[in-house]
Parts: C-alpha cells; structure tokens; sequence
C-alpha cells in the first residue's frame, strides 16, 4: 500500500510537472469559463443558474479527454511499461496512477470554478451540493474512464490528439451545456447520449439524484473498464 | 558449479518465422556469461524469454534466483527524477533503497536531475540502478554499454566486474566483442536460431583462431594470404617472391580478432 500511495503522489507531482496536464486541467478551462461565463451571463443572465454545472462539464471532459491520454501513450506506447514489467512493477501501475492524479487534478479544478463562479459571475451554486458532489464524482470518473481508452488503444502522440479532439467535440456540443439539446436534430440529441457529458451534465443540474441519469454512466463506465482491460492485457503481451 | 539458468529445446515462432530451433544451453552462476548474434538470430527473444517478458512455444527454462533487467530500448516518464525512479522501484519491491549502490553507480550526481535532461550514460546507469534495486541474483545487461563513450563504457565495465565479485551471475548480450574479450567468462554465439558456439573466450580462439592472416608486402604490391600452418606457408611464399625477383619489403602476421571468428561462425562462414 505503501508503494502504491507513493506512486500516486509522484504521479501527482509528475503532472505538476508536466505542462500539457497543466494546461488543459487548469489552464484552459479556467480560461474558458472567465470568457464564456462573462458571455453567458451577459447574453442570458439565467445561465447563471446551470454556470457552475457547464462550465465544469466542459472543465472535466476536456481536462480528462485531452489531458489523460499522452501521460498514457507516454506510458504505454513506448518502453517505459518494458521497463516497469522488466522490474517488478505491475503493467497496470501507469493506468491506475495517471487516473488517480487526474482525478485529483480535475477536483480541484471543478472546486475552483465552484467558489469562483459564485464570486465572479454571481452564479448559483447547485441546489442540492451534495447531489451535485456525487454527479461530479461519477462524471470525473466516467470521463476518464473513457480517456484511458484513447490513451491505451493509440500509440502515436499525434494520433492521440486528433482521436481526443474527434471524441471532445462532439461530447461538449452535444452535451447540453452549450444550448439545449431538446433543440438539436433528434440524430444528434442520440449521438449525444453516448458521451458520458451528456449524461454527467443531467446529472449535476438535478437536485435529486436519478438513477435514469446516473445508469447510462455506470454502462458506460463499466464498457470502458472492460475495453481497457482487454487492451491493458494485450499491451502486456 | 550451479546452474543459474538451464534452457532445455527452447523453441520459439513469430508466424510461420522460426526464430528459436531448441536451444539448450546452461549459464553457471556467478559467472558473466555473453550471448551473440548478428541482428535476427534470436538473441533478443531467447533474452526476453529468459526474462519472462515473452512467452515461448516449446521448452523449458528454469531460473533459479531473482532477476534484475536492464533492456536495451529503456525508457522512464521525462518528468520522473532519478532518485523518485530508484524509490518507486524500491518501494514496489519492498526493499530499501541501497545508497552504496547508488554511489557506486554515481546516481547522487544526477539524483535531482528529471529523466529527459539525462545524457545516454546517465541514462545507462540509472536503469542498471533500477534493475539492481531488486537485489537480484541474476543481472540482465542487453546492450549496456551501447551509445556510450570511452570513459563511460570503462566506468561501466568496472562496475560490472565488481558485481560479478559481489558474487551475481551476469547475462550480456552486446555487438561489442572488446568488450565481451574483456568482460566475459564465457559466451554463445547465435546463428539463425540455434547455438553456433558456447565456450570461452580462449575456446573460441582455439577453436578458429589457428587460422593466421598474412599480409606481405613488396616494392610494387600488396598481397594478404590465409594459412593453418604459418611456418609452412612463409617458407613457401618467400620463397616464390626470391623466385619472381620481388623484394619483400614488410611481412605482418596476426590470428584475427574475436570479432573476425564471430562473423564467421555467426554466418555460418
């Protein structure tokens, strides 16, 4: 166990370190949510009752889709994870670590925007915190579950960006934060509800906690946790 | 002596590409035992076997006392520092971090340094630390000294023999045949899957070395000749250069080196 929270914590520093993780867990997000919520809140003062939610759905898909996947490719497509196995540490050290950090990471990030939004842009804080907490949690979770996907099945730094970008996109713009999706095409408002921001943005807007929200995102949770378990064990071979 | 390793009809495919034909071969412990072979003949594969890194088809391998690697193709996250690597390792092997090791290897140098500002030797003598911080029985070495310059590959053979007098059997592959000349006690050389040659150093010498090469000179020409009996063929030579009316003007004569006779018997020439 010992060692174990000692890699979770050199993790932590590692992406400390790292500026990429810096950038798109902290940097942009919190760039963009002192841009768009100054928008929002001017072109539709309502939306400061669902900022805090949007601004951190965008903040965690982001920070987990394209923060996540080059600490894995950096792990696993190349011979860091030969010399891990070679050494006695187990192939699914980088995974669980690089999730944890991250996990961490976005945390945080979604507790700043928490404080901040209030402060700055006089947006209201959930009604229920601890509903919201809990969708926030799972969201977290579920998003970087889908990340180490992208992080596991490509080995190409370059690749990983633009496979990133393909699953981003369409999860922020079909996920509800931007305009409704009652008002997209009914292809799209289906293409949406397979991101797990669609789902993760339902469920941090609710006040109670619905298991018609929260269901679609163990699913997909559970789907991702099995793909990347094949994956991890066929990059062990 | 004990067998540190014993490989029995080790045999291994990629495909329809046999690479591993049934190797047999035992490495002794405590010795420094070099495997060779041209690019392809299953150096790395028998090694990774070895290592429990890739599975093989037929055969057995049994290894008896723990193994340290260090791979060839080695890699850490740019941003890990390498006394957090020597930690990480340790801490997961649950044993302590060994700082004589460390200081022997001169990683305090370099402690502070993150993994990408590292030079190649750095580099090197890190992961020999990380594959030491098991303690192991048996160390691993693919390539140890590749990429590095004089003064770190002598630092490095240093430090390799004074392992193998810490008592640890020692597996080397390497291109470098000064460097398993001077290191090694023993070696097998590979040859499109099978063992072309396993014996020491001087075996090998015996074995092709009787071979001389002789290289004479005249006024006008050069000629390089190859002889099993050099009285003979001296004799013989200069007496035809006297018969041709040729001054031999330089006569040089050597036994070829260790890497001449590993060419040959590892393309089977």
């Amino acid at each position: 166990m010992g060692a174990f929270l000692y890699g979770v914590f050199l993790q932590w520093k590692l992406d400390i370190r790292s500026k990429t993780l810096l950038i798109t867990c902290y940097i942009v997000p919190l760039l963009f949510f002192a841009i768009m919520g100054g928008i929002f809140t001017s072109v539709m003062p309502e939306a400061r009752y669902t900022l805090i939610q949007s601004m951190t759905v965008f903040g965690v898909t982001m920070g987990a889709l394209i923060g996540l996947p080059p600490s894995l490719v950096e792990i696993y497509g190349s011979d860091i994870q030969k010399v891990y196995k070679a050494n006695g540490v187990p192939s699914y050290l980088g995974l669980a670590l690089t999730n944890i950090s991250a996990y961490i990471h976005l945390f945080i990030m979604s507790t700043i925007l928490y404080i901040a939004a209030p402060i700055v842009f006089h947006a209201e804080l959930p009604e229920n915190p601890g509903v919201y907490f809990i969708g926030l949690a799972v969201l977290i979770a579920v998003s970087l579950s889908v990340a180490s996907i992208i992080g596991l099945a490509v080995k190409d730094q370059a690749k990983t960006s633009m496979f990133s970008i393909i699953v981003f996109l369409p999860s922020i713009m079909l996920s509800g934060i931007m305009f409704p999706t009652e008002l997209l095409p009914k292809a799209f408002e289906t293409i949406g509800k397979i991101f797990p921001a669609f789902w993760g943005y339902k469920l941090v807007t609710e006040s109670v906690f619905r298991p018609e929200s929260f269901l679609p995102l163990l699913l997909i949770f559970t789907a991702a946790a099995v793909i990347c378990g094949i994956l991890l064990r066929k990059a062990d071979k | 002596m004990n067998d540190a390793i014993k490989i029995n009809n080790l045999k291994k495919s990629y495909g329809t590409h046999v690479v591993l034909k049934g190797l047999s071969f035992c490495i002794q412990q405590g010795e420094i035992f070099a495997l060779l072979g041209v690019n392809g003949a299953g150096k790395t594969t028998t090694l990774e076997c070895i290592e429990g890194l890739r599975k093989y088809d037929s055969g057995s391998i049994t290894v008896n006392g723990t193994m340290g690697i260090q791979l060839q193709s080695a890699s850490l996250p740019g941003h890990m520092k390498s006394l957090e690597a020597v930690k990480l390792f340790a801490k997961w092997n649950k044993t302590a971090v060994d700082k004589a090791m460390l200081d022997a290897l001169g990683i305090d140098e370099f402690a502070k340094k993150q993994y990408h500002q590292l030079s190649t030797g750095q580099k090197r003598r890190l992961h020999l630390a990380l594959a030491l911080t098991r303690n192991p029985d048996i160390l691993f070495l693919d390539e140890p000294t590749a990429g590095l310059d004089v003064e770190g590959r002598l630092s490095l053979h240093q430090q390799i023999r004074q392992l193998k007098a810490d008592g640890k059997t020692i597996v080397l592959a390497s291109h470098d045949m000064a460097e398993v000349e001077n290191l090694c006690d023993r070696l097998a050389i590979l040859s499109e899957g099978e063992i072309a040659f396993i014996g020491t150093v001087g075996q090998l010498n015996e074995t092709i070395g009787k071979r001389y090469n002789i290289t004479i000179q005249t006024e006008d020409r050069t000629e390089k000749y190859e002889s099993d009996n050099i009285g003979n063929t001296l004799l013989a030579l200069l007496g035809q250069y006297k018969e041709n009316g040729e001054t031999v003007v330089d006569i040089q004569i050597d036994r070829g080196s260790l890497e001449q006779h590993f060419m040959k018997i590892a393309k089977g020439a």
